[in-house]
């Protein structure tokens, strides 16, 4: 396990945090896309409030569209609304092979070494900023070996 | 038949993605200290990435059109070349880019230990499963940002999803939906095709990472088992 980030996702210009608890990104990253036609990002969302949250948007400046999709079997389709639930001290996990952002006509190709700047939009809690580490083209997080990583229902 | 309930999955790596990371959100006052240490032990020994078959696929029958726009017959060009096939979409976000570039990657981790002539038989041959939108140009740009000695190749779907189904791979002709969003299908496995016999005698599922086939590779080149 060499990569070892250290990364702020800041909760915009929300001064007050009147909860103390709400949801925190982790372990994002995207692969180096092959085009800046299209590229995936990969995140967990982690809910250690009491409430559960649903992540109903994701913005970003790189790209003209960002869909949150899930790769099911051979295709890929529209994550759903029960999809992107996340439920109180509950997490929702996009990883490859699984539920993803996907990031279309983007400005340019991100590279190697690079940041994307994105915001969650979430039902409950306010916009979450995300500086999304740009990695290798065949990056893994260490789970991702994991041998049953290509199930899906 | 793999069983794993997703879910299993998706706790179990973001456990692990705890401990490869150190994350914060600020919009939170600062009890992420608490946060719990996951411990973690990984299944190590993971399932071998290559599954050898008893019964290898014969190649298929497949001339299709290549990113020069030019007629290729795939039986005729790859014959008694170690060939690696997979089948899958340039607008297609996670799997097929990963597993080109594993590939890729991979072939040049090898050509480091390998003599030249040993990796200049290898073809590794994406076919396109939406040639609508993939056309030759398109599949040779997209190819060139991974390895543009890649042959990509497209033409009719009928054609290419008969060869497919030749090699147990099933897919479906892409769909549009109701926003005018295409839906492909890309194919579950890559298939290792033998100089030697010219047999599809390897798979290798999604799953198989870089070095899974850097390990393979060197075997692959010869028609030996992996």
């Amino acid at each position: 396990m060499t990569a070892v980030l250290a990364l702020a996702g800041c909760g915009g210009d929300d001064s007050g945090g009147s909860q103390g608890a709400g949801v925190k990104v982790e372990s994002a990253y995207m692969p180096q896309p092959v085009t800046a036609a299209m590229a995936a990002g990969f995140l967990v969302i982690e809910n250690d409030g009491d409430t559960p949250d649903t992540l109903r948007s994701v913005t970003s400046d790189i790209a003209q569209d960002v869909t949150i999709h899930t790769t099911s079997g051979q295709t890929m389709e529209s994550a759903d609304g029960d999809d992107r639930a996340i439920p109180a001290h509950g997490r929702l996990v996009l990883k490859s092979g699984g539920m993803h952002l996907m990031f279309e006509k983007l400005k340019r190709k991100p590279k190697e070494g690079e940041t994307v700047s994105l915001e969650l939009h979430f039902t409950k809690t306010g916009p979450v900023k995300v500086e999304m580490p740009v990695k290798s083209a065949t990056y893994r997080t260490a789970s991702s070996s994991s041998s049953s990583s290509s199930s899906h229902q | 038949m793999r069983t794993n309930s997703p879910k299993k999955t998706y706790a179990a790596a973001a456990l692990l993605a705890v401990c490869a990371l150190t994350l914060s959100a600020c919009g939170s006052s600062g009890d992420d200290a608490n946060a719990p240490v996951a411990e973690v032990s990984a299944e190590s020994g993971a399932a071998k990435a290559a599954t050898v078959l008893d019964k290898p696929f014969e190649k298929p029958d497949l001339v299709l059109t290549d990113t020069h726009g030019k007629s290729y017959d795939l039986r005729k060009e790859t014959k008694g070349k170690p060939t690696l096939i997979y089948f899958g979409y340039t607008n297609c976000p996670d799997i097929c880019p990963l597993t080109m570039n594993n590939i890729a990657v991979a072939k040049k981790e090898v050509s480091k230990k390998l003599p030249k002539s040993e990796l200049a038989n290898l073809r590794i041959v994406f076919v396109t499963t939406d040639p609508e939108r993939d056309t030759p140009k398109a599949l040779g740009e997209w190819l060139k940002g991974i390895d543009p000695d890649v042959v990509g190749l497209t033409g009719d779907f009928a054609t290419i999803q008969a060869g497919a189904r030749t090699m147990g791979i099933s897919i479906d002709p892409p769909t549009k939906g109701k926003n005018g969003k295409v839906t492909s299908m890309h194919g579950t496995q890559v298939i290792a095709f033998s100089p030697k016999t010219d047999g599809g005698y390897v798979l290798y599922g999604e799953d198989a990472t870089v070095e899974d086939y850097a390990k393979d590779l060197p075997k692959l080149l010869k028609g030996e088992k992996p």
